[in-house]
């Protein structure tokens, strides 16, 4: 028996987690894609507009993080960095150089600045993998992942808040390309 | 947004609505199994039936590690056509260092008697050094391996604690393994790990038949390369233990 070819174009995205493809390739009915203008990710489709936030109302633990605060804060350096149109919608937003975002993380953080680049380096890789930031490691830029292309509108007041409290890189000039 | 599950859910009013969507969610991102006590969608057969019913749009089931507990899985049919997709395998490396933490945390144990015979949670951390000497790989790639597998929740790390040394346990993906999945997985830490034992020797005359057998209903046995991708990594047990003999 041959499984429905729609049913598997979901399953294969859930098992891929986040990936790409052209941003003209279809996307597979029952699931968002979230464009760039070149690239479109494929991303799940979650009954009624709900989230797996619903997990805290029913005090259900979600997948466990490594390091969930310090996770949690480097994500928020690199928005700081990448997400520079806060009015705006955060994905696709823009580039940043990592050094940039390492320089915001050290800031926030109290103790070895140099430790503190180092823990964050290890964060964004970990923040990559898993589709939150999008590394080029080879570029030495970061810029928001796909994922946060399923934050709802009206959850984003109070994180746009604590970004524009975050310190501004230093580098404002740095090259963006 | 929701079109895909509407035609499921539009005759429910809004207090089933929001139970089946928040059960959903629940088996679908959970870590652990979640008590059917906390979700009525859980509790009751026939929102359970619907709850199937959305699961089944993206190839995923329902599977119950315990009375009264779910959590979600891939469904046969679905693990096996994943698995047969190259690029839903993980890469060799991280298969290697799984089959490793399966064989030190959940294999040794139990043929010890330390460990019940189908769990796949493990209190037994495979030490990381243990790790480094079977796996061979170079420091930086069986990193990067554990890395992956343990954002995938293949693995879970445990902290070293005063005389306990700390290391890595199967990790909460392990809950939602069908019972096929179990079963196949079962054979093949036995093909792995005792190659010339009288039980490896039966699994293997046992997929024989079933190859031969053009009465075979279970399309898995048929073809031993196409099984779940929660189970594959261990297909990988036998090559990764010849490595280190």
């Amino acid at each position: 028996m041959t499984v429905d070819p729609h049913v598997l174009a979901r399953a294969r995205a859930r098992v891929l987690g986040v990936v790409s493809a052209d941003a003209s390739a279809p996307v597979p009915s029952g699931l968002t894609g979230a464009s760039d203008g070149t690239r479109v990710w494929l991303l799940p489709q979650w009954p009624d507009g709900a989230t797996p936030a619903l997990l805290e109302e029913y005090d259900t633990a979600p997948m466990p993080l490594d390091r969930p605060g310090q996770q949690r804060r480097v994500l928020a350096a690199a928005l700081r960095c990448c997400w520079t149109k806060l009015d705006d919608a955060p994905w696709p937003g823009g580039e940043a150089p990592v050094i940039d975002v390492l320089e915001v993380y050290a800031g926030m953080s109290r103790g070895d600045a140099d430790l503190a680049r180092r823990w964050a380096t290890g964060e964004l890789r970990r923040l990559s993998d898993t589709g939150w930031l999008l590394l080029d490691e080879t570029a030495g830029t970061v810029r928001p992942g796909p994922r946060v292309a399923l934050w709802r509108e009206e959850s984003l007041a109070s994180l746009r808040d604590l970004l524009r409290r975050l310190p501004q890189p230093v580098r404002e000039d740095a090259p963006h390309e | 947004m929701s079109e895909l599950f509407e035609p499921l859910l539009r005759s429910y009013d809004e207090k089933r609505r929001s139970e089946l969507v928040a059960a959903y969610l629940a088996v679908e991102h959970a870590a652990e199994p979640v008590p059917e006590v906390r979700f009525p969608a859980l509790r009751e057969p026939a929102l359970r039936r619907t709850l199937e019913a959305m699961l089944g749009l993206s190839g995923r089931t329902l599977v119950r590690p315990a009375p009264k507990t779910w959590i979600s899985g891939y469904r046969d049919d679905v693990a096996a056509a994943l698995a047969a997709d190259p690029a839903c395998v993980p890469p060799v490396e991280e298969r290697a260092v799984l089959a490793l933490v399966l064989i030190h945390s959940v294999a040794i144990p139990r043929a010890t008697g330390l460990l019940a015979e189908d769990s796949w949670q493990s209190p037994y951390p495979t030490p990381l050094e243990e790790l480094r000497r079977r796996s061979q790989l170079p420091v930086g790639e069986l990193e990067a391996a554990l890395r992956r597998l343990r954002a995938a929740g293949l693995v879970a790390q445990v902290r070293a604690d005063g005389e306990e040394t700390g290391g890595y346990v199967p990790g909460p993906q392990f809950h939602r393994l069908t019972d096929t999945a179990r079963r196949r997985l079962q054979e093949e830490l036995i093909l792995a790990a005792g190659p010339d034992s009288p039980l490896a020797a039966a699994i293997r005359a046992r997929r024989r038949n079933r190859v031969h057998d053009p009465q075979a209903r279970d399309p898995q046995a048929r073809d031993p390369q196409a099984h779940d991708p929660h189970d594959r990594q261990a297909h990988d047990t036998a090559h990764a233990q010849g490595e280190t003999r």
